[in-house]
């Protein structure tokens, strides 16, 4: 008796383990791509991503699409390791420098720690980071977003729009590259009713207290839905959930509802979630790829030699998705004419 | 017999009687010195109605602030002074709750002052939140009460959610409804064999039941939900309002101008306390949870109840599971349960393993967290962090205060062994 529970248990165990291991994807071990047995001229562009997976639909696979640019563009050769957990970013770091890559691309925030050891080590192996600006080193590219810039083109846009006077926003967790959407978001409200005379609100965010409507978690979309139903019955009738997936549950309550609009991050909703294409109002856009083209680019060039890239409205870092004449706006803001943030 | 064990104890002990007394004239002073000393005379709030999206309109409720929190602090204050001095026997928890209610709407004044917030979306989305938590109490209370201890409602509120969402969109919403709720009943049966077949720790087995469906559920979702977006749309059940009673003034398009989900938690509420306490079904399944034994003597077959107890929890946290898909947002991502389930079990408990304990818990928690939004939204100087908190303050606030200790049914948890 007691041989079969142990038995059972082992099996449970073993699948739950295994399971939760493939949880994000892909094996390790399957997916070094397209790299050949004998090492010739391309440039080799080799990707850590995060432990969401090369197919995320945001972060990771924007990040991607910048090497499959510059492999259609240049003479560039792309590959790319999936992290399954965090334990995995040295692992995959360290497996690219042996191929001798000429540029590795970290995603992320959290491979900040990762990547700044192994520049450290391998002063003469090029890297590039998404999400940091805090890391020194010569062969080293931070890639960073001015989030904000695009923000306020979507809160200028959303106060354009609103029919009842109040927009909203509301997001994850309250760390800087989330709320840096926020408050372009609310700077831009403010343009828009110091250059009409409106006194559009915005619900959900004070820049100057930087505090506002958070739901805590990246997960729970069913919160994402109680956030806008309590926007929307508040009157706001634009809305911009900053926090993943959770936003979709936003856009569930708004279609069902009706009367408003939902501001996408990230990638233009239209296109990633095609059937709430009818209430997307625009969206903030964070082109990693064209920082990672941009970064590939210096590498094949010859010109690399780190530094700190920052994704603007002048280089086509961010932008809003959609047809909305604010190209002068877009000019203030690069000649530093109008103020984005606190 | 268990009716005569749990009968609830009135009296009131002296020092247990002063101090809440003490907390409610605390309480009363704290609406004054906090709320009404800070406003202005001549400020008004305004508490909009009518919750959106409704079609029956109310006219918006505006009152002068600082003559209607004075009125608040001095009624709180007299019910805390004769507290203090002659006490309220029995309806000493009732006369807190007033209070403690009454320093919450003082407080929802005050930072309402020169403002406006909609009163009635806030209980609406109270009744909403507190779904999945019912829900899930509901299901951990089958249990609990046939003896089996289960801290796996998250994972089948998961396996439910996603096989909801695969199904739905495959076919239609009413088959996915029941596909989560039989996918929730197979997982509670291994639960059931490991548990009762097999006696292994109960606690033990159903954290494996937890750790499987995570991965399991985030697995199909990574693999091909995320890829199919077809297999991950199933569309909502959407809200209709119940005719007549939708229509009563307020608290109609609060209480019945939901979806199925709603509506399903107001039934299982009743339906349960009647099945539990009133039936000689519920008799037997208490026995079981009680006193297996004495309930083996009596012929009470007790393995095949409790194995019918946890099927049927796990097919009610198989429903509560699907809320989050076919009542909420229509898709499923990973870990969207975002810890309910747990908030359930511990609903559960502080509800006293009954039925309207439960649900009170469940709307407590609701209550807390829509709160936290509007007073998100209102701008109050609360870092966010901190209102985030709120729910889970609050709870174990009033519970471990109002509720105190609950009996849990005494062979929870312990396999039984015929001899």
């Amino acid at each position: 008796m007691s041989k079969k529970i142990t038995t059972l248990f082992v099996l449970l165990l073993i699948a739950s383990l295994a399971l939760t291991a493939c949880g994000s994807k892909d094996n390790n071990a399957a997916v070094v791509e397209d790299v050949p047995e004998v090492v010739v001229d391309p440039v080799k562009v080799c990707q850590v991503t995060d432990v969401g997976g090369i197919d995320d639909k945001s972060f990771n696979a924007t990040a991607w699409k910048g090497v499959e640019d510059a492999e259609a563009a240049f003479d560039v050769e792309g590959s790319f390791l999936e992290s399954q957990q965090q334990t995995d970013y040295a692992t995959n770091i360290n497996a690219f420098i042996e191929e001798e890559c000429d540029l590795i691309i970290t995603v992320g925030f959290l491979l900040g720690d990762a990547t700044a050891a192994a520049a450290e080590a391998n002063p003469d192996q090029k890297f590039a980071i998404i999400d940091v600006n805090y890391l020194a080193f010569d062969n080293l590219m931070g890639l960073d977003f001015a989030i904000d810039q695009a923000g306020f083109l979507a809160g200028y846009v959303a106060a354009a729009n609103t029919v009842t006077g109040v927009v909203g926003t509301f997001g994850g967790i309250n760390i800087p590259p989330v709320t840096a959407f926020m408050d372009g978001y609310a700077y831009g409200v403010a343009y828009f009713n110091e250059e009409n005379g409106t006194a559009v609100e915005v619900l959900g965010w004070n820049p100057e207290t930087q505090e506002g409507l958070f739901t805590g978690n990246f997960e729970s979309a069913d919160d994402g839905r109680a956030m806008g139903e309590t926007l929307m019955d508040e009157g706001a009738d634009v809305i911009m959930p900053v926090a993943g997936p959770v936003g979709l549950g936003t856009a569930a309550a708004i279609q069902e509802r009706g009367g408003a609009w939902i501001v996408g991050v990230d990638n233009d909703w239209t296109l990633s979630n095609p059937e709430y294409a009818d209430i997307v109002l625009t969206s903030v856009l964070k082109n990693m790829d064209a920082g990672v083209f941009d970064t590939t680019e210096e590498v094949v060039n010859g010109t690399f030699a780190g530094g700190l890239w920052v994704g603007t409205l002048a280089n086509g870092g961010v932008g809003i998705a959609g047809d909305f004449d604010v190209q002068f706006l877009i000019d203030g803001i690069i000649a530093g004419d109008i103020a984005t943030k606190p | 017999m268990t009716t005569t064990l749990r009968k609830k104890i009135d009296y009131v002990s002296p020092s247990r009687q002063r101090w809440m007394g003490g907390i409610q004239m605390a309480l009363a002073l704290g609406i004054w010195a906090i709320f009404s000393r800070s406003l202005e005379t001549g400020t008004f709030t305004t508490f909009v109605m009518t919750p959106g999206g409704s079609e029956f309109e109310l006219p918006n409720w505006i009152f002068s602030t600082l003559p209607t929190l004075n009125t608040f602090a001095m009624i709180a204050f007299a019910f805390g002074a004769y507290q203090f001095i002659k006490g309220f026997g029995k309806r000493t928890n009732l006369i807190l709750s007033i209070v403690v209610g009454l320093f919450v709407f003082s407080f929802l004044s005050w930072a309402t002052a020169e403002k406006s917030i909609n009163l009635a979306g806030l209980l609406k989305g109270t009744m909403v939140r507190a779904v999945p938590i019912a829900l899930g109490a509901f299901a951990a209370m089958i249990n609990e009460r046939a003896g089996i201890v289960n801290i796996a409602i998250e994972g089948k509120m998961l396996a439910g959610a996603l096989v909801s969402v695969l199904i739905g969109s495959l076919t239609n919403l009413w088959i996915g409804l029941i596909a989560a709720i039989i996918v929730g009943g197979l997982l509670a049966w291994v639960h059931g064999i490991l548990s009762i077949k097999y006696k292994t720790d109960q606690i033990i087995s159903s954290t494996v039941i937890l750790i499987f469906a995570t991965g399991l559920t985030s697995f199909v979702s990574a693999r091909f939900l995320q890829k199919y977006q077809h297999l991950n749309s199933s569309g909502i059940f959407h809200s209709f309002p119940i005719p007549i009673l939708s229509e009563i003034p307020f608290f109609g398009p609060i209480l019945f101008d939901h979806n199925i989900f709603v509506y399903a938690m107001y039934f299982f509420l009743f339906f349960l306390y009647f099945a539990l306490f009133q039936t000689r079904w519920g008799l037997r399944l208490r026995s079981v949870g009680e006193h297996p034994k004495a309930a083996d003597t009596l012929g009470i077959d007790v393995n095949k109840t409790r194995y019918m107890a946890v099927i049927l929890s796990g097919m009610m946290g198989g429903f509560a599971g699907a809320y989050f898909t076919l009542g909420s947002v229509g898709r499923f991502d990973e870990v969207m349960t975002a810890g309910r389930g747990f908030i359930g079990l511990a609903a559960m408990i502080f509800g006293n393993w009954s039925p309207f304990g439960s649900f009170g818990a469940g709307l407590l928690f609701g209550f807390a967290d829509s709160l936290a939004s509007k007073l998100a939204i209102l701008g109050v100087n609360i870092s966010s962090e901190f209102l985030l908190m709120t729910p889970y303050i609050a709870t174990m606030i009033v519970l471990a205060g109002v509720v105190g200790r609950g009996q849990m049914p005494a062979a929870s948890g312990q396999p039984y062994e015929k001899e």
